[in-house]
């Protein structure tokens, strides 16, 4: 028995050694977890790819995919007077006719995608531990921030106050994921990100984030909200001095990819499903899963007509199968016309079509530039602000400004022409406010039911149910 | 017959108890009877939870006078307006052109079908927009008249040294006056400068009245050289302090504190450099430029055109031409 002493310490070591965590808590080595998986910067770096993945959406009929930025036109420029669906009925008819639900799928679709985006963006800051390189480290945050913000930036401006959500939650998070916050908050944190940004960030990218992109929308923040028109006019002149220029023809910005005045776009590759889109489809006459959306207004028509110069050309065409109806023409799948009745493709899918969506162009830029300078005012007539107003003009084959003042309603209709079909209109009638005025006229002059409320859009009734009680309505709704 | 007699009896029960349920039901379903005269339509029935809350905003347009209202009540289905210089509407959203300026209470009642009601009143200060006059510079000593400097004696200087850049100019009489006009001495190092506060993108003119000696060699021949630079390109925390007479002007430590940041065509709003006009009179020269973004900006001018090697080196890298150069005054003003 003088051995048990010993049999007893052999067996009490073995105990204490023998159960660790890892023995207890196996990493599975046949799969992968989103906890175990961040290991390195290459793998924060597929992460981070990801979320510009989010932003891309899925090319798919199926509406229960997030199509993200290929449904922004919906929310966005069918809601202001540019654009409606040709048959004006469905679901993606309520935003023509400002009577939206708030079961409304387009509507829930987008808020999930770029609710799906600022997940996928804090996940990358989650883990930016595990990158040792403290300047990859820099430089991955100022991107997945850029994209945060951007989300953030869209979000908050079609549907005001939101959940602010800048860490990785879980579902019993309730109310972190249903306690709207005042859209002060959603900007505070805007602002942050994109300062970040604009810190953390080189020049040379126009697919991924880049320091012009974070100072072009830091600069756009500043004049939806906070209203800091001098901030704002330094950045667009850091822009300015950053070797972006304008395409000499119009029709270039858009059909030759990633030229010299594109800023920030999202990139999308013709022909394969997983990295194409189908809004250049959905524009056309039944090509896509519509008959056609995004047809062009009779206001929005006139207004080219008048204003456009050479751009008009290139901004919209008569439906050549449907002669009394008009479509934007700036995203054509691939660049291809659809021959004589407009919808037949003998080569490639227009369905797959590779156009990037244009998120920030230098021409915006300008605009802002003088927005900027017109401080909130009725008007300017400063040099440097007609400057930047003339360049747009006179590269649309249009004189200088006649009498030498820009008023709002100038540059209103300036930017509505440049940015026609761009998904900027209700922004920039809401931004510089006339929305209450313009809309209302339109809807009274077409018979639709616009009102204030409209503004913003409902929040969608799935997350209002998911929330049980925490989440509130916005007006109107 | 047994049979049928039961089968009889079965159907005279069934029909009793049938006629007794009837009856029963008719008469349970009586609204005068006692028991049932509490189930009122209205017991059981839902409180509202959510009554009208009365809420709007105002915006103005282009008209001054004009506003709309956007409606962001809840619950509600009836809107009455009063927008307090009596007009009143009824419709959801609205729009009102006050009769003149001045504060009005805007009122919202916003009601539903059971006539519960919420009322929203904010007040709405109808003001003429000012039309912000661009603001005239302040320039201290602007026509170079001999004025006491901080260090003491007097200067047409006083007010226009920063010691960092170059050397002082020096006074001199000229164009038909005496000790009122600064000098930029041939092959020398001599600089004025000053801040003073503008207004942000707007355009102003410069006009300078000066004069050359005769023109030396050709060799080197003086220019004028005249930059406007950016509050933008101060240095970092810098602020500038605009001073009320010359005697306050510290000589040094401004917002430009070398040559290099002063050559810097990124802080340059405005560069002009003047060529020896080979002629010896007065001659009043006009320029313009944009502030930009700035509310500050600093006004330089030197004699340049020099060989490099100034007569009296103050460790500056550039120098002034064969001859000198006198300024009678600058004036920096807003165009209308």
């Amino acid at each position: 028995m003088k051995n048990i002493k010993f049999i007893i310490i052999i067996w009490l070591v073995g105990v204490i050694s023998s159960c660790s965590e890892d023995y207890l808590n196996p990493i599975p080595s046949s799969g992968i977890t989103s906890a175990s998986y961040y290991t390195n910067a290459d793998e924060v770096e597929t992460a981070l790819i990801a979320i510009y993945d989010g932003v891309q959406g899925v090319n798919s009929t199926r509406t229960q995919d997030l199509h993200a930025i290929q449904y922004e036109f919906y929310l966005t420029e069918m809601r202001s007077d540019n654009t409606r669906t040709k048959s004006q009925e469905g679901e993606a008819a309520q935003f023509e006719f400002y009577n939206v639900e708030a079961t409304n799928g387009i509507v829930s679709n987008y808020y999930g995608s770029f609710f799906n985006v600022i997940m996928r963006a804090n996940v990358v800051l989650d883990n930016l531990g595990v990158v040792t390189d403290s300047g990859t480290a820099v430089a991955f945050e100022a991107e997945a921030k850029f994209l945060r913000a951007y989300a953030y930036f869209n979000l908050v401006r079609l549907f005001g106050d939101l959940p602010l959500i800048d860490k990785v939650i879980t579902p019993l998070d309730k109310e972190v994921q249903f306690t709207r916050q005042p859209v002060s908050a959603i900007y505070a944190l805007i602002e942050s990100d994109l300062e970040t940004a604009v810190a953390g960030l080189d020049n040379g990218n126009k697919t991924r984030a880049s320091k012009a992109a974070a100072q072009t929308l830091l600069a756009k923040v500043y004049l939806t909200h906070s209203k800091n028109y001098s901030q704002a006019q330094g950045l667009c002149e850091d822009v300015m001095e950053s070797g972006f220029s304008l395409m000499t023809n119009f029709n270039d910005v858009f059909y030759s990819e990633r030229n010299a005045e594109i800023i920030f776009a999202i990139g999308f590759e013709s022909g394969l499903t997983a990295d194409s889109q189908n809004f250049s489809a959905e524009f056309l006459n039944g090509v896509g899963r519509t008959v056609g959306v995004n047809y062009v207004t009779q206001s929005a028509a006139t207004a080219l007509d008048e204003n456009g110069g050479d751009r008009t050309q290139y901004s919209y065409r008569i439906d050549p199968f449907q002669v009394s109806q008009r479509q934007s023409i700036k995203y054509l799948p691939d660049g291809k016309d659809g021959g004589a009745d407009g919808k037949t493709f003998e080569e490639g899918d227009p369905r797959l079509a590779g156009n990037d969506w244009i998120v920030l162009r230098y021409a915006d830029v300008l605009l802002m530039h003088v927005e900027a300078i017109m401080a909130g005012a009725a008007d300017t007539s400063s040099s440097n602000a007609l400057d930047s107003f003339n360049i747009i003009r006179n590269r649309a084959g249009l004189d200088d400004d006649d009498d030498g003042t820009i008023t709002v309603e100038e540059l209103l209709l300036e930017r509505r022409v440049e940015l026609a079909f761009e998904n900027q209109r209700l922004f920039d009638l809401i931004r510089l406010g006339q929305a209450e005025s313009v809309l209302s006229t339109f809807s009274a002059d077409n018979g639709l039911g616009y009102s204030s409320t409209d503004l913003l859009l409902p929040i969608p009734q799935r997350e209002i149910n998911l929330s049980q009680g925490l989440m509130s309505q916005n007006p109107g709704y | 017959m047994k049979k049928m007699s039961d089968l009889n009896k079965n159907i005279a029960k069934s029909m009793l108890a049938i006629t007794a349920i009837l009856a029963f039901s008719l008469w349970s379903c009586d609204p005068t009877i006692e028991s049932l005269s509490y189930d009122l339509p209205d017991a059981n029935s839902k409180v509202d939870l959510t009554p009208p809350a009365a809420s709007f905003s105002a915006a103005v347009t282009a008209d001054y006078l004009t506003y709309t209202f956007a409606n962001t009540s809840i619950s509600a289905t009836d809107y009455s307006w009063d927008f307090g210089d009596g007009n009143t509407v009824t419709t959801k959203d609205a729009t009102n052109t006050f009769p003149s300026v001045g504060t009005y209470t805007v009122t919202l009642t916003a009601s539903d079908k059971l006539g519960v009601a919420s009322i929203f009143s904010t007040d709405i200060e109808v003001v003429e927009p000012p039309t912000p006059a661009a603001i005239v510079p302040v320039i201290v000593n602007a026509d170079f008249d001999k004025l006491p400097k901080s260090s003491g004696s007097d200067c047409a200087c006083s007010a226009w040294i920063n010691k960092s850049l170059g050397a002082q100019g020096e006074s001199s009489s000229g164009n038909g006056g005496s000790d009122n006009v600064v000098k930029y001495d041939n092959d020398e190092q001599d600089l004025t400068y000053q801040e003073f506060e503008i207004s942000p993108n707007t355009d102003y003119s410069i006009t300078l009245v000066a004069a050359w000696k005769a023109l030396e060699s050709g060799t080197f021949p003086s220019q004028l050289e005249i930059r406007v630079l950016a509050g933008e390109g101060y240095v970092d925390g810098y602020t500038p302090v605009y001073y009320a007479t010359t005697a306050e002007y510290p000589q040094e430590g401004f917002g430009y504190t070398s040559v290099a940041q002063m050559e810097d065509p990124d802080n340059n709003l405005f560069t002009q450099v003047i060529d020896h006009p080979n002629d010896t009179s007065y001659l009043t020269l006009t320029y313009s430029f944009n502030t930009g973004n700035n509310s500050s900006v600093a006004l330089v001018m030197r004699g340049v055109g020099g060989d490099g090697t100034p007569s009296d080196d103050k460790g500056f890298l550039w120098n002034s031409g064969e001859e000198e150069i006198r300024v009678d005054s600058v004036v920096v003003e807003p165009i209308d």
